[in-house]
């Protein structure tokens, strides 16, 4: 298990240890909010149906009250 | 605890670096504070005396941005490595996630790792937290010294590991160890993390 350090150049190390970090740890958080993402969906409440899906951030959906309001609106 | 928070989007995890004295806590987190891109550099905080010993903490917030659409953060903290600070240490340790155990590979500081892991064990269990399955990974710091001054790798892991944790070799001080010690804790408290309880956020 243990891991010896090798050194590498300096130049092209910097930056470059953060990136790797980031990497491997964006891949473990996706497997686990994957993993972990089993709680049982509310039912909508009516009002809630009409709203607009969630988008906290482009390009991602977070929240579709139902798949077929989703269908929808890709279809469109 | 760290949770992933399905109602806020976040994922917050802390982590410590545990040793005695001058084991090189705190030049880890330097390490990982100068290797960090301009945009997710934050406050590093270190309260130091005047010779340059950590007189209370350090505290790094690590902002990793939007993964897999959850803000996730890592708290780094180090505790003061001297005996007398003892209920800093405790303080530290609160909520503690996963612990970095910094190891001085000094043969004559031997004792005084020993001293501080029992001191580690013995504030894990006063915080209701079981040394025994908490995420930990030790790290043996200062390899880059002469031979005869330091221990074995293997005598180190012998004497210290009995947990037979993951353990990495490392000189903190040029960088040597130092993000794969975080990445192999980080992904030790990653796999621990928990979803809040049904009818929570």
């Amino acid at each position: 298990m243990a891991k010896e350090s090798s050194k590498q150049d300096p130049e092209e190390e910097k930056g470059g240890e953060f990136d790797d970090f980031m990497a491997d740890i964006s891949q473990e958080i996706a497997q686990r909010v994957e993993s972990l993402d089993t709680k049982p969906k509310a039912k909508p409440q009516p009002e809630e149906r009409k709203k607009t899906p969630a988008v906290l951030e482009a390009g991602v959906i977070v929240d579709w009250p139902n798949i077929a309001e989703r269908m929808i609106e890709e279809m469109r | 605890m760290s949770v992933v928070n399905y109602g806020t989007r976040e994922i917050t995890c802390k982590i410590v670096y545990y040793g005695p004295g001058r084991s090189g806590k705190t030049t880890n987190l330097q390490h990982i504070y100068s290797k960090l891109p301009e945009e997710r550099k934050g406050k590093m905080v270190s309260l130091a005396t005047d010779t340059d010993r950590t007189l209370f903490f350090d505290f790094l917030p690590l902002d990793l941005g939007t993964i897999s659409g959850f803000a996730t953060r890592f708290q780094l903290y180090t505790v003061p490595g001297q005996v007398y600070y003892a209920a800093t240490r405790r303080l530290v340790l609160q909520g503690v996630d996963g612990v970095v155990f910094v190891a001085d590979s000094q043969s004559r500081q031997l004792a005084e790792n020993i001293e501080s892991l029992q001191d580690l064990h013995a504030n894990l269990a006063e915080e209701g937290l079981d040394p025994r399955t908490l995420p930990l990974v030790m790290q043996y710091n200062k390899r880059d010294l002469p031979a005869g001054e330091i221990s074995p790798i293997e005598e180190l892991d012998e004497t210290l590991n009995f947990r037979d944790v993951p353990y990495f070799s490392a000189t903190a001080v040029n960088g040597g160890g130092v993000f794969e010690t975080l990445r192999s804790v980080a992904s030790l408290v990653l796999s621990r993390l928990s979803a809040p309880a049904v009818g929570e956020s």
